[in-house]
């Protein structure tokens, strides 16, 4: 095995991938262009959604104003609130959206408060309407503001003081760091994002230069060649890998500054404080590498295996799925991986991933993980070199 | 140079069974020869010539190229040969210059030797104009011309050289023909296959003409016209495959 040879079609690889505009698009066009401007689009509308909600006032209709000449008050000194004052049932307006709310008062009311009695009203609004909800919780606030009026006023009839309404005062001491909340931020979705960027990253171009050399006919010019059918896995091996590992990064990249930007525009971030250590990206990096290796190794034999680029898609779909659905399961709250379920590929990445990303640094996952990913990586390399020496896997048609 | 002696390959297709894809041939191809392999299409030509080329095994028989045994030292072997055919492509997102140095490089040469020999050979291919192009601009002409380019420029003393003008324009492939015959010139071993009896007249020295895995005639084009009634290599054809068919 000469590492000339292995480098010679790994640097022939990169070159052919890298001129291929799709790679360019997927690679960097997409993460770095796409998504910054699409989340900064949604950021921008919902903002501007929220404010048309935000800034109108909200129109509400009182039924029985008379029974609560105080709340009444209030409600009208407020100049998020327009009040209609009617007797007749209006359902329709509220249906409608002529109104945004409306309040019942009972005939009671009035008499309910002075017998110091709960005073009942009713609010009706419209949950799946934005304005709605936005006039609900305006008239809450006052309704809310009005009660601690009349409890005052109760207590000092009693001639108690203030402070007889509140019997204890809990004080609540967060002891994470800005790391660990990050970390427990991160966690829930990041492994998810590694994988399936790691996977989406190698498809392309493992399938590419596979298939797509059967499709176009250079791969028996390889063959006829001095380099030997495991220089040539190798080599096509550690193009996918950089490729992929690239597209994983970039992926990222634009992610965050997807979310950073869509969530400054919609209002800002508060309470995420970003913060990670050398040596969490060291461990993330252990367990990164070897995953790595393994979608590209996989890719790259089902690939090889595959007639032309079609048939090499066709394969791929389920094992994309397959590693979704792992991802899925490691985004799920509250499980937890036993043992031997670290032997399992992908599962056991984004478990460590996200134990790594909790702080919690299980030695024995982490080397049973490497492990395992490795091996498996390697014996998919060696099925790759042996499907290149078979006749019928190379000349089929 | 190239000594096959009861070239046997069967297949194992789970439709259709055992196909023996070729059988028994027997023949020598000396340097500055061109041998013709002439048949009609699934005759056995391009498995000959893979077996020939190391890319498959044979079943049965003994097969050396330039001394060498084709299974034995099969990675020596590939060193010894340049090999084209109408399935070998070009890499779309190189230029010519690039093309050749890969494979200069991945046939073990140093880049000096690589680029004095390339700057000879598209000279005289007539390939400078568009040396630094991208293949998927070229014409099929000139990218034939980089195939060419391709396959000799690690000098291999043996050429296998795959229907090299199906698909291709008559200028084209003259063009083609023309270099055949001046390597052919140089002292190069040249195994030709083809299924268009006008260029095996031409071109080849020693004709070997194969139905259906089976060698039913070689020699040069006078003594088969020898040995038949006709003075036509079609008409020739056509008796053979219709003796080969009555026999078998």
């Amino acid at each position: 095995m000469s590492w000339r040879n292995i480098k010679l079609i790994f640097i022939k690889e990169l070159v052919g991938t890298i001129r291929d505009k799709r790679t360019i698009i997927a690679m960097i066009i997409i993460p770095l262009i796409f998504y910054p401007v699409l989340f900064t689009g949604i950021g921008y509308f919902n903002k501007l959604g929220s404010m048309k909600s935000e800034e109108a006032a909200s129109k509400i209709i009182i039924r029985g104003a008379e029974f609560a000449p105080q709340l009444v008050k209030h409600l009208r000194d407020s100049e998020k609130v327009e009040i209609l004052i009617t007797e007749e049932d209006s359902p329709n307006k509220l249906q409608n959206g002529d109104v945004q709310a409306v309040l019942v008062i009972p005939s009671d009311f009035k008499y309910k408060i002075e017998q110091e009695e709960p005073g009942k009203l009713i609010l009706k609004y419209d949950t799946t309407e934005a304005k709605s909800r936005v006039a609900q919780k305006r008239v809450n606030q006052i309704i809310e503001k009005y009660k601690g009026e009349i409890l005052l006023q109760r207590i000092s009839r009693l001639n108690l003081q203030e402070e007889f309404l509140t019997p204890l005062i809990l004080q609540e001491e967060n002891i994470a760091t800005a790391e660990k909340i990050t970390g427990s931020f991160l966690a829930v979705i990041l492994p998810y994002l590694i994988i399936i960027l790691i996977f989406a990253g190698a498809m392309h171009t493992a399938v590419d230069i596979t298939a797509g050399e059967k499709e176009r006919g250079t791969i028996a010019t390889l063959l006829v060649s001095q380099i030997s059918r495991l220089e040539i896995v190798l080599g096509k091996c550690f193009a996918v890998m950089l490729i992929s590992f690239t597209s994983m990064v970039l992926g990222l990249l634009g992610l965050t500054l997807a979310f950073l930007l869509g969530a400054s525009i919609a209002g800002g971030i508060e309470g995420v404080n970003f913060g990670i250590s050398i040596n969490t990206i060291f461990l993330l990096f252990l367990v990164l590498f070897p995953l790595v290796g393994l979608a590209s190794a996989v890719l790259v034999m089902v690939g090889i295996f595959a007639r032309n680029i079609r048939e090499a898609s066709s394969y791929i779909t389920p094992i994309y799925m397959l590693t979704v659905f792992l991802g899925v399961i490691s985004v799920s709250q509250g499980m937890e991986l036993t043992g031997k379920m670290f032997l399992v590929p992908i599962l056991n990445s984004s478990f460590v991933f996200k134990e790594i990303l909790m702080g919690k640094i299980y030695w024995n996952h982490i080397l049973i993980t490497f492990s395992a990913n490795i091996i498996i990586a390697g014996l998919a390399l060696l099925g790759a070199t042996r499907l290149f020496t078979k006749e019928e896997v190379l000349f089929r048609s | 140079m190239i000594q096959v002696e009861g070239m046997t390959k069967i297949f194992h297709d789970k439709k259709r069974g055992k196909i023996v894809a070729v059988n028994n041939l027997e023949f020598n191809c000396r340097k500055g020869q061109v041998f013709g392999l002439l048949g009609p299409n699934g005759a056995g030509k391009t498995t000959t010539l893979r077996i020939l080329a190391t890319m498959i095994l044979p079943t049965k028989g003994k097969i050396m190229v330039n001394e060498l045994d084709v299974v034995k030292h099969a990675a020596k072997v590939r060193s010894q040969i340049g090999f084209l055919s109408s399935e070998t492509g070009l890499y779309d997102r190189f230029t010519p210059r690039e093309t050749v140095m890969f494979f200069g490089r991945i046939n073990g040469m140093k880049d000096k030797i690589i680029e004095k020999r390339r700057a000879e050979i598209f000279h005289n291919l007539d390939m400078e104009d568009f040396q630094d192009v991208r293949v998927n601009k070229l014409s099929t002409g000139m990218k034939q011309k980089l195939s060419i380019a391709r396959s000799i420029i690690h000098d291999p003393p043996v050429l296998i050289l795959d229907e090299p003008t199906v698909g291709l324009d008559i200028i084209t492939a003259r063009t083609v023909t023309e270099y055949v015959k001046s390597f052919r010139d140089q002292g190069k071993c040249i195994v030709y296959s083809t299924h268009i009896m006008r260029e095996a007249e031409k071109m080849c020295d020693v004709i070997a003409i194969i139905h259906q895995g089976n060698l039913i005639a070689q020699g040069t084009l006078s003594e088969l016209k020898k040995n038949s009634s006709s003075d036509d290599l079609e008409e020739i054809f056509f008796e053979l495959i219709n003796q080969g068919e009555n026999l078998g």
